[in-house]
């Protein structure tokens, strides 16, 4: 009760840049989630409606591009599982996304495997099983892991991943692995176009879902409990880092699944789906779009790829000067990023699992 | 470079506004070349160029979309194709395999090109033809030099293959130069191929292969590599080593004094746009093998036309060299006009059956001709030496040489 | 004997040219704690002016100098306006600096055409010794690290500048409550590790060749570094960088050249894990 009056009290502050380590900005934007209505499922809603839609209005060639930008925003999604609901700055998830695409990739020219039941969770195990391994490696041990050493180990690791491929020729090296057939159905193919997209869409809507259905439950409180103090949080006998750990690796699952995706969308995969500058555009999509807030990482997804294609014949020199400027002024002044102009804080903090009737927030 | 601003304009799929041709001159992005027919009456005939206008290979690619547009000029000025002008559509693949397909998407769903050509390095080829081949449905010519091996129907190869290279080249190596060679490569398919072939005709002749080593593409330091060169006392490097680290490289193995112990630097790709990567002294005797070198123009008039009307349209840094891909870029387009003209018609089934055996007497260094059903050229073959900055050629293969692939 | 010689010049000089680059990540890291993800970028400043300078005809050498002092005037403004703001959280430091790093980069992309751009170095050629060539520059190279290395620690030893410095470190509520002013002992502090930078960047031109993505390799090795000496103190972050210098020129003279560069970071991380203070722990000189 006393943890829940504090944090009501805490939210009630003017903002601040950030109020502690690990833990996403707080602060009150005054929007009109503040007033108590529900803004986030019309958000969502919404979102859902136009990229329902989409492939109707839009030429081939532009919807292969949105199908494309689904994927990315599945990756994002990933991310901002891991920072927005864990704490766990990241700056290595390329590389279950590309261990994964690199993996199927493997699977499609020496096995020649290409059945999208065997394909995708296939890459989503990759993605999890890599993301076990590091996570277990960085998070766990006798004293609990600096948030600064997990960020640099997951940088590390995925500029290790990207030195490793671009080396190794039985993946191509330099090349990567081209010319991957496309992804089967029983006997016909998912080719790129309407088809891919609409597939891609029900991969991430799903998975949406399942995360809004995580981050909602017990599990979610005891990581939005990990985010607000993780001190307190182990005193009251929770694993901190083990929870840390679990969020982690759902993480690398969801990557590996749209690792899987793309490297079948885009025809080949070489070793910077594997580097760290792939690493942190998934961070600017979801520090730009709003961390914390799934949706978030979609809507910055959306914008970035989008402005970023639309200007591309005309701008392509000053756009990422002009997207660098952006996002630190989103750094800088509004940490929690574009959505927050129409989420209230309460909102994005969310209700976990049945709510009682006195407290916004689930009480303990 | 020089650009004439009235024909260039911007294509944006939203509006239609032309971009200040300022930018146009760094060859960002994505542009048109437009003949200036007023009116053309008949529908254009669109070619596709997709090739490096920036990052490391930079100096090749833009070198290549200058011979595009001085080719299209040329065939529009004399009337077009079929009585259709020629429209040029051009991307930027930027190094950047990922880039790179979406560009060529553009080319060919956006602008539906009836063809394109271009990629430089064999990993771009490599990304770049399935969305052009398979997944496009449309003719692509690949203009560079290569391992060989590429036989997917519809992708014709104008560039020169390990046997036009070594062949001859090789035993002239031995001859001038030593029996122990060393094959330091960049990691990548093109030098891991081409080293299999090159082996196999060291071997032949009488060499012997010391080591094959392989190194990351922006790897710099190459301190132990030199030093296992100079302690087994090679006397042939043949290098497969690209930019970025072929620079260094050079100049580290010169301050170890290689050249000056009688050493022979031999590379396949280098040519005068490659020159100005290194001081003079540091590749002092280097040899190449290519299909052409500037020093033909003193020679063979048809070369040397080539060589005045790019000269006179694109001044400046970017040279009309063979390693660059520019004088394959030339054969291709020449080959694909003749192919056109026969077939009638610009739909892949026809052009690539007339392309199957094109011919064209005049071309960079010398006519050329596809060999029927293996969709790859015969051209004749120069070896050449780098002295004080510029290439003196000594030898020369007698008529046309047979690519032997496929 | 002469091969082994060789070999051992080669990988002090490969490890100078990391100790440089870290000297200035260090210091920022040691003394503001925040990782500056901008670093490697602002070597790649201190090339780009270097580059300017030969490009515009003055001799490489006056670029090379006034490559410090350029940078790191930029650093001094950008912690006033920019840097300030993230000392309270080092993730968002991270964040921010890395906008900043991205920012710095595509500008300098849009400047150079994403062309790799070669300069001259300013004193060529090779010094012989018997039969084993050393490259002069490299050597320069060599010569002024340790130079400058021992300017830093006399600066932050010997000097009343340094003095202030140390005591801003230790205790910044104090070391203002006894007149020192902080914030500009932090803007000279951050404006001197973006010049460290930057001076290695102008040397290593000649030798890396430009172009816009040089500065991300560094950053990297160059975090490793710090992780693995240490942060907090002067000699951390420079014993990091010569072990990790050291190890990635010295392995692929024994093992394959992609095998050692994955190495090398997968033991840095395995140390630091199991040793997260590093190599030399503690605060101070």
């Amino acid at each position: 009760m006393a943890a829940a009056k504090q944090a009501v009290a805490r939210l009630s502050e003017g903002p601040d840049v950030v109020t502690g380590e690990g833990a996403p900005a707080a602060g009150v934007p005054a929007g009109r989630g503040a007033a108590g209505r529900q803004v986030l499922p019309i958000v969502e809603g919404l979102v859902l409606l136009i990229a329902l839609l989409l492939p109707l209005v839009l030429q081939d060639y532009l919807t292969v591009f949105a199908t494309r930008v689904i994927i990315l925003a599945l990756f994002a999604l990933s991310f901002d599982l891991v920072w927005g609901y864990a704490g766990i700055m990241s700056f290595g998830q390329a590389l279950f996304f590309g261990a994964a695409g690199y993996g199927v990739a493997l699977m499609a020219r020496d096995l020649d495997i290409t059945s999208i039941f065997l394909i995708l969770p296939a890459g989503t195990l990759i993605g999890l099983v890599a993301a076990l391994l590091l996570g277990g490696f960085l998070l766990l041990g006798r004293y609990p892991a600096s948030v600064i050493f997990v960020s640099l180990g997951t940088l590390t690791g995925s500029y290790a991943a990207d030195r490793l491929a671009r080396g190794w020729y039985y993946l191509g090296g330099q090349n990567g692995i081209p010319s991957i057939p496309s992804l089967s159905l029983g006997s016909t193919d998912i080719s790129e176009g309407p088809v891919y997209y609409y597939l891609a869409l029900g991969i991430l809507a799903v998975v949406y879902l399942l995360c809004r259905f995580l981050v909602r439950s017990q599990f979610g409180l005891a990581l939005a409990g990990l985010r607000e103090n993780e001190q307190r949080i182990a005193f009251f006998g929770y694993k901190a880092q083990h929870l840390k750990a679990i969020v982690f690796a759902i993480g690398g699952a969801i990557a590996g699944l749209a690792g899987s995706l793309y490297a079948f969308h885009e025809g080949f995969v070489w070793p910077n789906i594997l580097g760290v500058v792939f690493s942190t555009q998934v961070v600017l999509y979801v520090l730009f779009g709003g961390s914390g807030t799934l949706i978030g990482a979609v809507i910055g997804t959306v914008i970035i790829e989008g402005v970023s294609f639309w200007l591309s014949d005309n701008y392509r020199d000053i756009w990422p000067i002009i997207l660098g400027v952006l996002l630190l002024l989103v750094i800088m002044f509004r940490p929690l990023g574009l959505i927050s102009f129409v989420l209230g804080e309460r909102e994005r903090v969310g209700r976990f699992g049945k709510a009682p009737k006195e407290t916004h927030n689930a009480a303990p | 470079m020089s650009m004439d601003h009235s024909h260039l304009t911007r294509r944006r799929f939203i509006s239609n506004f032309a971009f200040a041709t300022g930018a146009i001159a760094t060859g960002v992005g994505s542009w048109v070349v437009r003949p200036d027919w007023a009116n053309a009456a008949e529908a254009p005939i669109k070619v596709g160029i997709a090739t490096d206008l920036t990052g490391p290979i930079a100096y090749a690619g833009n070198a290549d979309a200058n011979v595009a547009k001085m080719v299209i000029k040329e065939i529009n000025a004399a009337g077009g194709l079929l009585g259709r002008p020629l429209e040029l559509y051009i991307e930027d693949t930027a190094s950047n395999e990922s880039v790179a397909v979406g560009n060529v998407r553009k080319l060919i769903q956006r602008d539906k090109v009836d063809m394109v050509l271009g990629g430089i390095t064999s990993s771009m080829r490599n990304a770049i033809k399935d969305p052009i081949v398979a997944r496009g449905k449309t003719l692509y010519i690949y203009p560079q030099l290569y391992e060989g091996k590429e036989c997917t129907p519809y992708l014709f190869c104008t560039g020169p293959t390990p046997a036009q290279q070594c062949d001859e080249f090789i035993p002239w190596l031995i001859k001038n130069g030593g029996k122990k060679f060393a094959l330091p490569s960049a990691n990548y398919v093109w030098p891991h191929t081409l080293n299999v072939y090159a082996r196999k005709v060291i071997e032949a002749n009488g060499g012997e292969v010391v080591f094959e080593e392989y190194y990351p593409l922006d790897q710099v330091d190459f301190s132990a590599t030199v030093n296992r060169i100079v302690s087994n006392k090679v006397d042939v490097v043949f290098n497969t080593v690209i930019p970025p680290g072929v620079g260094p490289f050079f100049k580290q193995l010169y301050e170890a004094g290689f050249l000056k112990n009688g050493g022979r630097l031999a590379c396949v790709y280098y040519d005068e746009n490659t020159l100005n990567i290194n001081q003079a002294n540091e590749i002092e005797g280097l040899a190449s093998c290519l299909d052409y070198f500037k020093a033909l123009t003193k020679d063979d008039p048809a070369s040397a036309k080539i060589q005045a009307a790019y000269e006179k349209d694109f001044p400046g840094n970017f040279l009309f060299a063979a390693g660059s891909a520019a004088t394959g870029t030339y054969r291709g387009l020449k080959l694909w006009e003749a192919a056109v003209k026969e077939a009638g018609k610009v739909d892949r089934e026809s052009v690539a059956a007339a392309l199957d055996h094109a011919k064209i007497a005049e071309g960079p260094g010398g006519p050329a001709e596809m060999v029927p059903g293996k969709r790859h050229c015969k051209m004749k073959m120069y070896t050449a030496v780098a002295k004080n900055g510029t290439y003196e050629i000594v030898a020369h293969s007698n008529g046309l040489v047979d690519p032997k692939e496929c | 004997m002469a091969s082994s010689f060789a070999a051992a010049f080669e990988i002090v000089s490969f490890g100078a040219i990391i100790v440089l680059v870290v000297l200035g990540l260090g210091i920022i890291a040691s003394m503001m704690g925040i990782f500056n993800f901008a670093q490697g970028e602002f070597v790649l400043l201190g090339a780009y002016v270097t580059y300017l300078a030969s490009a515009h005809g003055a001799p490489v050498w006056a670029g090379m100098v006034a490559a410090p002092f350029v940078v790191g005037a930029l650093g001094f403004v950008l912690e006033a306006l920019i840097i300030r703001r993230f000392y309270a959280a080092p993730i968002v430091a991270m964040l921010g600096t890395y906008a900043l790093g991205l920012i710095i980069r595509e500008a300098v992309r849009g400047l150079i055409g994403g062309f790799y751009l070669t300069v001259p170095e300013p004193i060529g050629g090779s010094i012989d010794l018997g039969s084993v060539h050393i490259s002069t520059w490299r050597f320069t190279i060599i010569v002024v690290t340790l130079v400058v290395m021992g300017a830093c620690y006399l600066l932050l030893a010997r000097t009343s500048f340094g003095l202030r410095v140390r005591a801003t470190l230790e205790n910044p509520a104090l070391a203002r409550a006894s007149g020192i002013s902080t914030p500009l002992i932090y803007g000279a502090t951050f404006a001197f590790g973006a010049a460290l930078a930057g001076l290695a960047g102008a040397l290593i031109v000649p030798v890396f060749s430009l172009f816009a993505d040089l500065g991300i390799r560094f950053l990297i090795q160059g975090f490793v570094a710090v992780m693995v000496g240490g942060v907090g103190s002067f000699i951390g972050p420079v014993a990091g960088a010569g072990v990790i210098g050291t190890l990635s020129a010295a392995l692929p003279w024994i093992m394959s050249p992609v095998v050692a560069d994955v190495l090398v970071f997968v033991l840095a991380i395995a140390f630091i894990k199991f040793r997260p203070q590093g190599l030399i722990s503690g605060k101070g000189v």
